[in-house]
């Protein structure tokens, strides 16, 4: 094909056009991003690496989490990198320097008029979805995204009929519609969700490893008024990563369909509240302290059970409760009554109940140096928030003795702060790690049965010391016992048994195979239920719903009914907040006819079936 | 506006309470002292209503041992400007009169325009220190207010009655009126406000001791719990006949 001169300098025009547009939307973004707080951070290059190729090419997350609709999207992108070659050759014709020979060109149609057809396909199944079925998760109608649709549709048609056709007028009229549809789409997709495709890529390589990744909050007691108000300055403020997070949304909606405040009814949706909210107000002041912005109430309902971030495909970290509720405690003490209360019994008394003495805590062995586990109660298991929990207590306290493991309570425990820290009191979770802290000064191993004590004391209490012990959750020991032998299994039992997955303890401490190492040891029928693992359905109880109790919509049933309506005749969880919650919950639920489902901890599961 | 309000410091409802080898209070260790409940409700309305009218000043004033000063920093943690600490010594005084002459000899020379208490202490509940210090002070005065309306020079205030009933009544300035518990939602200390209020004035105060005490306590004791049976015999209509008498004139249920 053969441009004149005029057609080439109108094509030039037309490019650099585009091309700044493209440039300059996406360096405004780009600007706001930088001013976030922290670093994007290279460390674990090659993980990082590993799991950018899994997630962008090979669409991983995409498709787990949609199995058709992530395959069809999975089909226009690997079109979108297949094209890359013919769209840069493309423009190459068109300024006269073909980059590849004619003969290589029909080679490559050879394979990329196939794959123009399977996007063809995908796109169209995709625009079905949206405008004909239109699931609720998606939101309004989008015309952009129609817009899209249309563009990638005459796309691959232009191509197809270029490549297909004898050079002539109708040719060139299709080779200049074809060019015209890809410089249109360079101008539409920094200016819609669609700057996924630039974001996204960078947002899953530079996502932190760790889920919550809320920045720790260090408070001097001593700052002089500046340095207090830069630092309650710098809570409004997003970091780089979040600030990122917000320019690669796509709007998929997977995080508000997997939060269990939303499935209960609840108002706060995750996509909107702590995401796309935000989009606006940054580009508006061109800066990241947009968090006092967001919508207290729908943080207030937050579980902070993780389920957003991990279903979210294009690598936002999403939960911002942590933000939210830090700043209604500590700029505008605005904070729930009950949660004051609670407040006020971790800041006079240590725990959450305003207890001055735990009876479980006085008939278990005390620790002594030379006993290798500090057994790290929680205030749940402390003060009987459930009574029947002192018996798996009890049963794993059996466990450890038919082991031959030494261990024993602290005498000064206080609460890991897990409330405090989720709730936003974080002057008040400082002075709890502090305390605790010193009590483990010179402590090499713990062990506990509460993931919210796991996370914190043996996670999140790592941002802000060093840590000299190693915390380990009773599923890990008692599947470890098991494994190597010192605890000896008696039978199995027959009951149909399944396994909660605690979100502190799957999400953010990512341990799913312990447990079931020990039921499968111990059961002979053990099934899944379908949302498992690290794609668990929060009990209701996380980020410090437990003590609001009343307010908080259906959050708490949602789950429970899952497991009254499986064949389960036995739930073991492995959290004490997820026990009392099933122990409380479970019955009112079940119907006439359906025998109760028991609930019970890894604990006195294992104890049953083994020789304790 | 310049607003005092009354706050107390009291053993929190959780604590063990053992009572001390005097018989005349509690043993103090592993007590946890609180801000009196209603109290609580007082300080906010106190600022609430100095935000209301834009200017102002909110005092927080308490009568007590050294460790009442706390209960102080909490209200000025919370947004009062200053305090004021009358100091008490042990055995504490239990004679609202005392304790409320002694506040107006510390409060007069302040001219306040509105005295704020709690309805009464979760202690004692004597329930009269806010309307004897009016008094005092020459103040008119209301009791279990519900709810508050500030308009030029004047206050109206719900008051709450027996039975569900309730009241109005406009109040001319200076005033002094209790707080029931629930008339607002109380804020919560911020960040800010904490480490503000470590700059805050408190002011000690020695109290007027002049004033003999009417009344004092003279023991005190955890109520006997106490359990009585009784077999009722004879024929159905006999059993009945005392069953009811029992209810209705000993048990009082019916």
């Amino acid at each position: 094909m053969q441009f004149s001169f005029t057609e080439q300098i109108a094509l030039l025009i037309l490019t650099l056009a585009a091309l700044s547009s493209f440039t300059y939307e996406v360096w405004r973004r780009l600007r706001i991003v930088l001013k976030g707080s922290g670093h994007f951070s290279l460390n674990r290059f090659g993980e990082r690496a590993w799991r950018t190729f899994r997630e962008v090419f090979i669409h991983e997350r995409v498709i787990r989490g949609r199995f058709w609709p992530g395959l069809m999207h999975a089909l226009v992108f690997w079109g979108f990198i297949a094209f890359g070659v013919v769209t840069l050759d493309h423009f190459a014709v068109g300024f006269g320097k073909p980059i590849l020979s004619h003969r290589a060109d029909e080679l490559y149609s050879v394979v990329a008029i196939p794959v123009a057809g399977l996007v063809l396909l995908g796109i169209l199944v995709l625009a079905y979805r949206r405008f004909i079925t239109r699931p609720a998760a998606l939101g309004k109608l989008s015309p952009t995204s129609g817009l899209v649709a249309v563009f990638i549709s005459l796309l691959m048609i232009t191509y197809i009929y270029g490549e297909m056709s004898p050079a002539s007028v109708v040719a060139k009229a299709n080779w200049w519609f074809h060019s015209i549809l890809i410089l249109a789409f360079l101008v539409l997709i920094p200016r819609s969700k669609h700057l996924h495709l630039v974001f996204a890529p960078f947002n899953i390589f530079f996502r932190p490893f760790d889920t919550p990744d809320h920045k720790a909050v260090n408070i001097d007691l001593e700052a002089e008024e500046e340095e207090l108000d830069a630092m309650l300055s710098d809570l409004t403020r997003l970091s780089k990563n979040q600030a990122l997070d917000i320019f690669s949304c796509v709007a998929c909606g997977r995080c508000t369909d997997s939060c269990p405040a939303h499935r209960g009814g609840g108002i706060l949706s995750p996509k909107d509240h702590f995401i796309l909210d935000l989009r606006q107000p940054m580009l508006d002041s061109g800066d990241v302290n947009v968090l006092e912005g967001i919508n207290v109430e729908a943080g207030w309902e937050c579980t902070s059970c993780q389920a957003c971030t991990f279903a979210c495909p294009v690598g936002n970290q999403v939960e911002k409760s942590d933000e939210i509720r830090r700043l209604q405690v500590m700029v505008e003490g605005q904070v729930p009554q009950q949660y004051q209360k609670l407040f006020m019994n971790l800041q006079e008394t240590g725990n959450t109940e305003g207890a001055f003495s735990s009876s479980l805590a006085e008939t278990l062995p005390k620790f002594t140096p030379e006993k290798e586990y500090v057994l790290w109660l929680g205030c749940f298991a402390r003060f009987n928030l459930d009574p029947n929990f002192t018996q798996s207590v009890e049963n794993y306290a059996k466990i450890l003795d038919a082991a031959g493991v030494s261990y024993g309570v602290l005498e000064e425990e206080w609460c890991s702060g897990d409330p405090a820290n989720r709730l936003g009191e974080k002057m008040t979770y400082q002075m709890l790690m502090e305390h605790n802290l010193e009590q483990l000064s010179t402590v090499k191993k713990v062990t506990t049965m509460c993931p919210h004590c796991a996370v914190n004391v043996g996670k999140e209490y790592g941002k802000h010391a060093n840590l000299n012990y190693e915390m380990q959750h009773h599923t890990q020991v008692i599947s470890s016992l098991i494994e190597n032998g010192r605890l000896a299994i008696s039978g199995k039992s027959s009951e149909a048994v399944t396994y909660h997955d605690p979100c502190n303890l799957s999400r953010m401490l990512g341990e799913v195979d312990a447990p079931r190492k020990a039921i499968r040891a111990t059961a002979d029928d053990f099934f899944e239920l379908e949302e498992s693992g690290t794609n668990t359905l929060c009990c209701g109880a996380g980020g410090g719903l437990w003590w609001k109790k009343e307010g908080t919509g259906r959050t708490h049933l949602v789950r429970a009914e899952q497991i009254v309506e499986s064949r389960a005749e036995t739930v073991v969880t492995s959290c004490n907040f997820c026990y009392g919650m099933f122990n409380q919950g479970l019955g009112p639920l079940t119907p006439e006819g359906r025998g109760p489902v028991e609930v019970k901890d890894l604990a006195d599961f294992v104890a049953e079936n083994a020789q304790v | 506006m310049k607003i005092a309000v009354l706050v107390k410091q009291v053993p929190g409802g959780d604590s063990p309470l053992r009572i001390s080898d005097d018989q005349l209070w509690v043993i103090e260790d592993n007590v946890n002292f609180i801000t009196n409940e209603s109290d609580a409700y007082a300080v906010e309305e106190a600022l609430q209503l100095r935000e209301k009218s834009g200017e102002g000043e909110v005092v927080a004033v308490s009568f007590g041992p050294e460790r009442t000063q706390r209960t102080i920093r909490e209200a000025l943690s919370k947004g009062a400007d200053r305090g004021i600490h009358i100091e008490d010594s042990y055995p504490y005084s239990s004679d609202p009169l005392k304790i409320a002459t002694a506040l107006s000899e510390a409060l007069k020379e302040e001219q306040f325009d509105l005295i704020l208490s709690g309805l009464q202490s979760d202690d004692y509940g004597f329930g009269q220190v806010g309307v004897l210090l009016g008094e005092t002070l020459g103040m008119t005065t209301a009791t279990l207010v519900m709810s508050t309306e500030l308009s030029d020079g004047s206050l109206k205030v719900k008051r709450e009655l027996e039975s569900g009933w309730f009241q109005w009544v406009s109040l001319s300035l200076p005033a002094s009126i209790s707080i029931q518990s629930g008339i607002n939602t109380p804020r919560y200390p911020s960040l800010k406000g904490i480490m503000g209020a470590k700059k805050k004035e408190i002011k000690s105060v020695a109290p007027d001791s002049a004033t003999a005490a009417a009344q004092a306590i003279s023991r005190v004791y955890i109520p006997q719990k106490t359990k009585k049976t009784e077999m009722i015999e004879g024929t159905a209509d006999q059993q009945v006949k005392r069953l009811a008498e029992v209810l209705k004139k000993e048990i009082r249920v019916v």
